[in-house]
């Protein structure tokens, strides 16, 4: 197995969402998740990509590879030092937005993974990492 | 990187696009501003938005469509999205996404009939 394990994204740009996704979709398929999953997972990180550059500007998107016993997983951690989610439960409502955006970023990335955890501090910054399983 | 080129085709009254396979927020911006100008221009009675070619659907870009659906029927078009393949359906689905009153079509060619039948007076169900 010489494919990469984990990997690092800087995010600074509009034009990163889109890279991201590329890194993450090799990343993905390389792995063996099959289509559906594949586009649930670029798409949940082309939400959470945006949120990092539209809410905190600049951020970095890390990748790794989980071997957990029997299973095998995608886990994807986005880091930004911005503002932080005042109400993190709030945030996880649908439709709830302090921005121009739907509302669908998070919940909706939350749906399409099937792990989620977001760490967030006002005023130090957002960290939120999903996880996919890779079905036997 | 550069924008991807996104053409506006016109064919009788109706417009035909087809949305590159994965665009970046400003290429749907301007793809929005290039449908609503060709859309005057050609004083177009319907749009086909070929996504035959997406490969991610998020929210931005979903947004992004169902307000030139709004905006196109304002002008007094009917838009319809054709060839959304199936692994996007599902996931646009379970992001919670909508595209507003855009019809859908699974590709091209049913989606030139569709807006042919809403001209010709023909209903249907």
């Amino acid at each position: 197995m010489n494919e990469p394990q984990q990997g690092e994204f800087q995010i600074t740009s509009e034009n990163d969402i889109v890279m991201a996704r590329k890194v993450v979709r090799d990343a993905a398929t390389t792995l063996g998740f099959g289509i559906t999953d594949v586009t649930r997972i670029v798409t949940a990180a082309s939400e959470l990509t945006r949120n990092i550059y539209h809410y905190a500007k600049c951020g970095v998107m890390y990748w790794r590879v989980l071997n957990q016993d029997t299973r095998v997983g995608l886990e994807l951690t986005f880091k930004d030092s911005g503002p932080g989610i005042p109400d993190v439960e709030r945030a996880m409502e649908p439709g709830f937005t302090t921005g121009k955006g739907l509302g669908m970023g998070l919940p909706g990335s939350k749906r399409l993974m099937n792990e989620m955890t977001i760490e967030s501090t006002v005023g130090k910054g957002t960290t939120v990492v999903v996880r996919k399983w890779l079905k036997q | 990187m550069a924008l991807e080129s996104i053409s506006v085709i016109k064919l009788k009254n109706l417009l035909l696009v087809t949305v590159p396979s994965d665009p970046d927020d400003e290429t749907i911006s301007a793809l929005q501003e290039q449908v609503l100008e060709a859309m005057a221009q050609h004083e177009a009675k319907g749009l086909v938005l070929d996504i035959s070619r997406v490969q991610t659907l998020d929210s931005f870009f979903a947004r992004t469509v169902a307000e030139t659906v709004q905006m196109v029927a304002l002008m007094g078009g009917r838009t319809v999205l054709a060839g959304m393949r199936a692994n996007v359906a599902v996931t646009a689905t379970q992001l919670g996404l909508t595209v507003g009153n855009a019809l859908s079509a699974l590709d091209v060619d049913r989606a030139l009939d569709l807006l042919n039948a809403a001209h010709s007076g023909v209903r249907h169900v």
